[in-house]
């Protein structure tokens, strides 16, 4: 009786410290296709990033209010578990994030059914598109033209529309600030593309939508880990071959992901 | 921080691994000699509600509350009521400042302690729940109904001192259970979209299946309650599986006596692990966790009913990766003794 029950026990413990639980179900029904979609969610320094709020001082101590952020999004791709790219068709491939008017997340629809455990997109219009001319680009035009993300046809695209006021230590009265970054025709080009390992593969199929949920660090759009620009220096940053280029690096480098929800598609 | 870890560490040592070593102990216990001949008349008196461990019955990490009162104790059949009341907030979004929601968790339950045998226990729990937390935009969110229904069986390994024979040696018992959990109340999918606490649900909508162990012993009007159970969750039909769930608990009681009333007083502590949730078979983000809470309880028993009262609050937690906190726990409970 005394070996039963000290077996017994034994059982048991092993049983209740071993608390994990591996039924790994996946795969196995992963048919047809899915959407993913991808949710920019906008924050300024690990806070969440809310128009006309001041946020706290950046490196530069310069205390900046956002009033307008928005950027384009383009050239979808997913890299699969054995490293093989699906890209997004082109065609549908443009997008535009907008704090204003809260477009925030991308649906990409008819995933081949998968595990992904990358995803690329590009910050900008690619010259390739931009060359297809005023008719190549589709709805896009009257998309961008609304959105306030084009300066004229043949200057082209603003990648990132980046408004709002600021003190610093010599500017003690609020400033405007403009930073509209693009490529300016040809003669520049500030596309950038952006690659985000996850921190779990997405995975879509038939019945299985998922979602990958970016969190965004607009500071790092001045402060970044590249480049820092000082507005007290100069508030308004448009064709600037200089700080513009700057600019697209820094703006390539705001993504993070959070996290991966599969199967409930949000 | 290391004291806290140390504590911890030599709590689980305690709450696992003396059960099974203490217990072999007092096995062999009962075959030797008293050790001391004086009779105390108040023995026999001693309640075991130092057992009731006031786990909760809700759903997944966080507001799981750690499965429910398996606890049971010798000589301690009864039939009652408690309500459990539990607060959490969780963070709705992804930064610092994402605000947080305040969130009710209440429970009344019906439970019971009936002997089958001399030695078999049936322990039945049926849950009602009435949920709330008010969101962001202000608006509130209520649900409420019947929660998961528990049967557990228990089977005590030690044989009980008869009640006609007064023991002034300790007291033990052992007893090991299993049961199941039903999916009696409502899981609702939509509760689990967005950020938020996933346990905000009636119930886990699945079968689960409750492993439980209790140990403790009583000496004159001491006594110390040790118990551990294990709930494995299963996949529900909306394909969403909460992690399995580990508690353990102890509790050290006295008695004292005021004319005919035992008042009891129980100073406890207590251990959640939960396991990563699974939806369609993928590991749900920021689901697992777990929490480590104090516990001070006391107990009115004046002939066949007990009143208890039990403050719980969290010493440590890790919740879902942080993002819902345990504030509190409160539990009132009026037991008949059968």
């Amino acid at each position: 009786m005394k070996n039963s029950l000290l077996a017994l026990s034994a059982v048991f413990a092993l049983f209740m410290t071993s608390c994990s639980n591996d039924d790994d179900t996946s795969e196995e029904n992963l048919t047809g296709s899915g959407e993913i979609s991808i949710k920019f969610d906008n924050g300024y320094n690990g806070n969440d990033l809310v128009l006309g709020t001041a946020n706290a001082a950046n490196a530069n101590d310069e205390v900046i209010t956002v009033n307008r952020l928005s950027y384009i999004v383009s050239n979808v791709s997913f890299i699969n578990k054995d490293g093989e790219e699906y890209v997004y068709a082109k065609d549908d491939s443009y997008f535009i994030i907008n704090q204003e008017t809260e477009e925030d997340q991308i649906a990409l629809a008819d995933i081949p059914a998968g595990e992904y455990t990358t995803v690329k997109f590009g910050v900008g219009v690619d010259q390739e598109k931009y060359l297809q001319g005023a008719e190549g680009q589709g709805d896009f035009l009257t998309l961008a033209e609304e959105n306030n993300m084009m300066w004229s046809w043949q200057a082209g695209y603003k990648f990132l529309n980046f408004e709002g006021t600021f003190t610093s230590e010599t500017i003690t009265e609020a400033t405007e600030f403009k930073i509209h970054m693009g490529s300016h025709g040809s003669s520049l080009d500030n596309y950038k593309e952006v690659t985000l390992t996850l921190p779990e593969n997405v995975v879509v199929g038939d019945g299985i939508d998922s979602n990958i949920h970016l969190k965004i660090d607009a500071s790092k759009i001045l402060v970044g880990g590249t480049n820092s620009i000082e507005l007290t220096e100069k508030q308004v940053i448009m064709v600037d071959a200089e700080k513009s280029p700057q600019i697209a690096v820094n703006t390539s480098e705001i993504f993070v992901v959070d996290h991966i929800h599969n199967g409930n598609g949000h | 921080m290391n004291d806290l870890q140390n504590t911890k560490i030599l709590y689980r040592f305690l709450s696992c691994v003396c059960v099974s070593f203490f217990t072999v102990l007092s096995y062999s216990n009962n075959n030797t000699h008293t050790l001391d001949t004086n009779p105390n008349e108040c023995t026999t008196h001693i309640h075991y509600d130092g057992e009731y461990f006031d786990f909760c019955d809700t759903c997944g990490c966080g507001s799981s509350g750690g499965s429910m009162g398996y606890g049971t104790g010798l000589n301690n059949n009864f039939i009652g009521l408690r309500y459990i009341g539990q607060e959490y907030r969780s963070r709705d979004g992804i930064f610092a400042d994402s605000p947080w929601i305040k969130e009710n968790f209440n429970t009344i339950q019906a439970w019971a302690n009936v002997p089958i045998t001399k030695r078999a226990i049936l322990n039945v729990i049926v849950p009602y729940q009435f949920h709330n937390r008010v969101l962001p935009d202000n608006t509130e969110q209520n649900i409420n109904g019947i929660g998961d229904i528990s049967i557990l069986g228990y089977y005590n390994l030690l044989k009980a001192t008869p009640d006609s024979i007064v023991s002034i040696k300790p007291e033990h018992y052992f007893q090991l259970g299993g049961g199941i959990k039903m999916p009696t109340g409502k899981y609702d999918k939509d509760n689990n979209e967005g950020s938020v606490n996933p346990s905000f649900q009636l119930g886990n909508g699945s079968w689960d299946y409750v492993l439980a162990i209790n140990y403790g012993f009583t000496y004159r009007n001491w006594g110390i309650s040790t118990m551990a159970n294990y709930t494995i969750k299963t996949k529900n039909p909306k394909d969403y599986q909460f992690g399995n769930q580990l508690n353990l608990g102890i509790n050290a009681f006295k008695t004292y006596y005021v004319s005919d009333m035992a008042i009891t007083p129980i100073i406890g502590l207590a251990e959640e692990i939960y396991g990563t949730n699974k939806e369609i078979g993928f590991d749900v983000a920021d689901t697992k966790g777990d929490v480590f809470l104090g516990k001070l309880s006391v107990e009115a028993s004046y002939n066949r009913y007990a009143l208890g009262l039990t403050g719980m609050l969290p010493i440590s937690q890790n919740l879902n990766s942080d993002k819902v906190e345990l504030r509190n726990r409160v539990s009132v409970y009026l037991n008949i003794n059968l």
